[in-house]
């Protein structure tokens, strides 16, 4: 009966044994599988927010301030544009070109116009206080597309090009709207005299 | 022909496990710099680095050739506050930076002349905008010059500085406290 107890606890032993391997094996695979999430979440997170950061974002535009050109429908539809940051990093735009840019009165805001004139322009302005503006060194001068619906340089004057955030390259959404911005100045808003000239 | 046999195999297996080699060398290099690249992106972007500042506009806070340490963290949650010195970019030339210290926010009445002038001329800072000026008032172009900036142009907030070792800790106050006007 001792030898028959003997043999009951070795067996327990054993068992025993056999369920905390199985329970460390278990838990080295919870761990390995919480390293490599680690290792992934690191290395995909910086990645993905400085992709989105410095190379190019996706943004839903949103007003009546650049029609007919984005946002024809009005409140129904907003159209998402491509925002290109990696063409601008070195704040190189052309005349004719939409950008997006901090707003200089609320820089919890972006907003996106397109640039009429460059430094050194000298614009005529529509609902300015002056009504020639020479833009000085490191300014643009960027109007929405829909005049007197718009928040642009017509009301808070040149802007600096430390603010210039990206270049909108191409619409997106909706499907039927897909198509390439093209940097054109609008015809009645060509300028008085620019210095590239 | 087993010698031409035997060296073009050898040949191939050089070229097989040096290409492997080097070429999966490579990569691994070019993923490490990528990753590690990003990482430091978002950490200057969003948290804080090592900054040198050249200059003598806020003397006698910061020399000439002073490293400081400079955190963003305030810049995002909008709490820069007066007196505080920032980083920001030039309004006239985007790709430099200038460090300078905030003297009004939005809304603030700001005296633009020297104090030792009889007529007071002030104007108020417009709303998104601030007004910087440097510590050493003689030497400094700031927004005497060419009028407040956009809040957006702040980069960060200096708050520490770590050489020279003579002069290491936090930032004194500014040695121009009539600047200020708090009405």
């Amino acid at each position: 009966m001792v030898a028959s107890a003997l043999y009951l606890t070795n067996g327990a032993h054993q068992y025993g044994y056999e369920c905390l391997t199985g329970m460390a094996q278990s838990k080295g695979w919870v761990r390995r599988y919480f390293k490599a999430f680690c290792k992934g979440f690191f290395v995909a997170v910086p990645v993905a927010v400085t992709f989105l950061d410095r190379v190019a974002c996706v943004a839903r535009v949103e007003g009546a301030s650049m029609q007919p050109s984005l946002n024809p429908g009005g409140s129904q539809s907003s159209d998402v544009v491509l925002l290109n940051h990696w063409k601008v990093r070195n704040f190189e735009v052309q005349r004719g070109d939409i950008v997006s840019l901090v707003s200089p009165k609320n820089p919890e805001q972006k907003i996106i116009k397109r640039v009429i004139a460059l430094e050194g322009d000298i614009v005529k302005t529509m609902g300015h206080k002056n009504r020639y503006v020479k833009v000085p060194r490191g300014h643009i001068w960027v109007e929405g597309d829909h005049h007197g619906h718009s928040f642009d340089s017509n009301s808070f004057g040149p802007v600096s090009l430390g603010l210039l955030h990206a270049h909108a390259t191409h619409i997106l959404w909706p499907p039927e709207r897909w198509q390439k911005l093209e940097s054109v100045l609008p015809p009645e808003r060509l300028l008085v005299q620019s210095e590239a000239e | 022909m087993s010698t031409l046999q035997l060296t073009c195999q050898w040949w191939q297996s050089l070229h097989r496990t040096m290409l492997r080699g080097v070429l999966g060398k490579t990569f691994r290099l070019v993923g490490y710099t990528i990753q590690y690249g990003c990482i430091a992106h978002c950490a200057f972007e969003y948290v804080g680095g090592v900054v040198m500042c050249s200059g003598p506009s806020m003397e006698p806070t910061i020399q000439n050739s002073d490293v400081v340490f400079a955190e963003n963290l305030s810049r995002h949650f909008y709490g820069i506050q007066r007196g505080d010195i920032v980083i920001a970019k030039s309004p006239s030339d985007p790709k430099s930076n200038i460090c300078k210290r905030v003297i009004g926010l939005e809304g603030d009445k700001i005296l633009t002349n020297s104090p030792s002038d009889f007529f007071k001329s002030h104007s108020y800072v417009p709303t998104g905008h601030v007004w910087l000026e440097g510590d050493n008032l003689q030497n400094s172009t700031d927004s005497r010059y060419y009028g407040p900036i956009p809040y957006g142009l702040i980069r960060g907030r200096i708050f520490f500085k770590i050489w020279p070792l003579s002069d290491f800790g936090f930032l004194r106050d500014s040695p121009n406290g009539h600047r200020f006007s708090d009405d």
